[in-house]
């Protein structure tokens, strides 16, 4: 009962018209960077950001979080008429949604894509509001040990997951942890490796860091990369799934759910995760197994629902634990701080409207989306039309505006367009971005931690192994990071990759 | 052995140490009271042994599989790429000179004309539409803080 009556107090905030109109433009904005290949949802959070500095922090992470989900949506239309994944979490649809479209369903590809996406959506957020307040609850009994040990997990998680290789992926998380110290010593107010240059007392700046890593680089990569795909069909029909499209499908919808669900839970995981998993999985318990890759419906149906739930999922780390669990999550955690807000366990007891506000929008913005999707799908298909020489000069100067209002400096533009440069030469040789941003935001949380650990215990680095939770954390850490040293043992990265080209 | 990766070792090893010598100026302190040096010098070590592990792999067996050198750089049109990003630090500097709105309308200027020669017209049409649109929302309508130079727009 207190449950509901939580709900309807998120409900009551979200329907405030401001809370309403931010959803939507989150949502909105989501679809179509979902849609755009080339530009994902932390370009297109980190490039509107600035833009929420005016609004209070619950319409602030309605939207941004409206941009996530959103972009799930939208990334299976990009996969489905183009067979370019328009978001990461899309890879696996292609498989499947471009050959339905070949084959004359491409109505029927994105109608069980949205529906999909729309019954994982919310059973995701039911999934979170029944999780997070005990989660929440359970996190009060983590003190910094706990802290660092989780933290330190995700980030081996997340380098576990990445394609390249593990030593290269660690080595962009110590590069976020180096840069994450610029800036004064929390502790001390000594300053670190500032230059001199006053601007950088406060440390560097998250939104220049990732809207150069991000989109600045995305841009310069496709300089010279010329996106090649042409829509499959320019008018869509027949949207509506049949009956035995969803005899096919409504068991694929609830195994990415769940399998969704749980994944997105894990820090280091998330939609990406999720996708691949949930279609490995699929294509496995599938009675016809050869027909995946070939146009098979339960092929588009579980990736897109795990996406989703995914994507829902990945919130209850941040909102209850105060620990992004992905990249997306990192940015979420910066926009929550930059309102003065610290997520963690006593955001459900401070700040209920935020949390109970979110809840409440992704319900609304599910419907949202599934309307946005579906009969406005003639909208998107004309967006992917834009040609790029219009669209990129447009990043680039959003980029440049973005960077300088949020401290009205130009100290900011030359770091993101600094990071443009970095994020460009690392994605030619390999280096991958995300390891880099979220170590760099929770650096400071993780020195903190570390360091209040260490005054506790003496100096002893056995308080990370007599407290069960931080015990259990650092050993799944360490095991992961033995598994690739041994042969027989493949990491997941691998045997997806095996599964996307088979 | 692909040179590309050689390097890219080389430089976070150098990168590393210069991180670490960093820290050890800003105090490491100990274990039992740990000083602002602490977290730099240790990330430090954890980069620079990390780079060593990736340069003794690459040696090992990955530059065998690796892109060759020329294959990385040979597709980049380098041209075309300095001229944007040394553009844009010129944008950076201008705009607070020139103001937001001449400094914008030049900058979409060279970049609509450098993704793809279209007709003047066009671009200039362009240019201006989308610079004021932006300046009306954002510096009107929202009371934006963009940089004024000295027309005072």
């Amino acid at each position: 009962m207190e449950l509901i009556n939580l709900l309807m107090t998120g409900f009551s905030v979200v329907l405030q018209p401001v809370n309403l109109l931010y959803c939507f433009v989150g949502v909105l904005i989501g679809t179509m960077v979902g849609v755009l290949p080339g530009l994902g949802p932390v370009a297109a959070m980190s490039l509107l950001l600035p833009a929420t500095f005016h609004t209070t922090p619950v319409a602030s992470i309605i939207m941004l979080s409206g941009i996530y989900y959103g972009a799930q949506y939208g990334g299976s239309t990009t996969s489905i008429l183009v067979n370019i994944p328009g978001e990461v979490a899309s890879i696996m649809t292609c498989l499947d949604g471009y050959q339905m479209a070949r084959q004359g369903r491409a109505g029927p590809a994105l109608g069980i894509a949205a529906f999909g996406s729309f019954i994982a959506g919310t059973l995701g957020v039911i999934g979170l509001m029944l999780i997070a307040p005990p989660l929440a609850e359970f996190g009060l009994k983590f003190g910094p040990p706990d802290n660092f040990s989780l933290m330190v997990l995700g980030l081996i998680i997340l380098t576990f997951l990445t394609s390249s290789s593990m030593t290269r992926a660690l080595m962009m998380a110590a590069f976020g942890l180096i840069l994450g110290t610029i800036g004064l010593d929390n502790i001390s107010n000594m300053p670190r490796f500032t230059f001199d240059i006053p601007e950088l007392l406060d440390g560097v700046g998250l939104i220049p860091v990732a809207m150069g890593l991000f989109g600045i680089s995305e841009v310069l990569l496709n300089i010279e990369m010329k996106i090649k795909g042409e829509v499959f069909t320019s008018k869509v029909t027949g949207l509506l799934p049949t009956l035995k499209d969803w005899g096919q499908s409504i068991w694929a919808i609830f195994r990415g759910t769940v399998i969704g669900f749980f994944l997105g839970l894990i820090p280091g995981g998330g939609a990406m995760l999720a996708s691949f998993v949930s279609y490995a999985i699929e294509k496995r318990v599938s009675k016809h197994p050869e027909a995946f890759g070939k146009g098979a419906i339960e092929g588009v149906a579980a990736p897109e629902a795990a996406n989703n739930a995914g994507a829902q999922a990945s919130f209850i780390p941040l909102l209850t634990l105060g620990i992004p669990s992905n990249v997306v999550m990192a940015m979420l955690l910066g926009a929550l701080m930059i309102h003065g807000v610290t997520p963690g366990p006593l955001l459900l007891v401070q700040h209920q409207e935020i949390f109970w506000g979110v809840v409440a929008s992704m319900y609304l913005g599910n419907i949202l989306l599934l309307l946005l999707n579906l009969p406005l799908i003639g909208i998107w298909v004309k967006l992917l039309k834009v040609p790029y020489s219009v669209l990129f000069p447009l990043i680039i100067f959003f980029c440049l505006t973005g960077a300088y209002s949020i401290n009205n400096s130009s100290i900011d533009v030359v770091i993101m367009l600094i990071f443009g440069i970095v994020g460009y030469l690392m994605r030619k040789i390999s280096l991958e971005p995300a390891p880099l941003v979220l170590a760099f935001v929770l650096g400071p949380m993780l020195e903190n931690a570390l360091r209040l650990s260490l005054i506790k215990s003496r100096g002893s680095f056995a308080i990370f192994f007599t407290r069960p939770i931080s015990a259990t954390c650092l050993i799944v850490a360490i095991a992961l990071m033995v598994v690739p040293l041994l042969p027989w043992l493949r990491r997941p990265g691998a045997v997806l990759e095996k599964e996307d080209t088979t | 052995m692909k040179r590309t990766y050689l390097i890219n070792d080389l430089v976070w090893i150098t990168f590393a140490l210069l991180v670490c010598i960093g820290g050890l100026k800003l105090g490491f302190g100990s274990f039992q009271q740990p000083q602002a040096g602490f977290l730099p010098f240790l990330a430090g070590l954890l980069l620079g042994l990390l780079a060593l592990m990736d340069l003794a792999s690459g040696f090992k067996d990955r530059w065998k599989a690796a892109k060759a050198d020329k294959e990385i750089w040979s597709e980049i049109n380098w041209g075309k790429l300095i001229l944007t990003m040394a553009v844009l630090f010129v944008y950076t500097v201008l705009s607070s000179i020139l103001g937001f709105v001449i400094g914008t309308i030049l900058l979409l200027l060279f970049l609509f004309r450098m993704m793809e020669p279209r007709p003047w017209r066009i671009i200039i049409l362009a240019s201006l539409t989308t610079t004021g649109l932006f300046y009306l929302i954002f510096q009107i309508g929202l009371e934006g803080q963009l940089p004024r130079g000295f027309w005072g727009f």
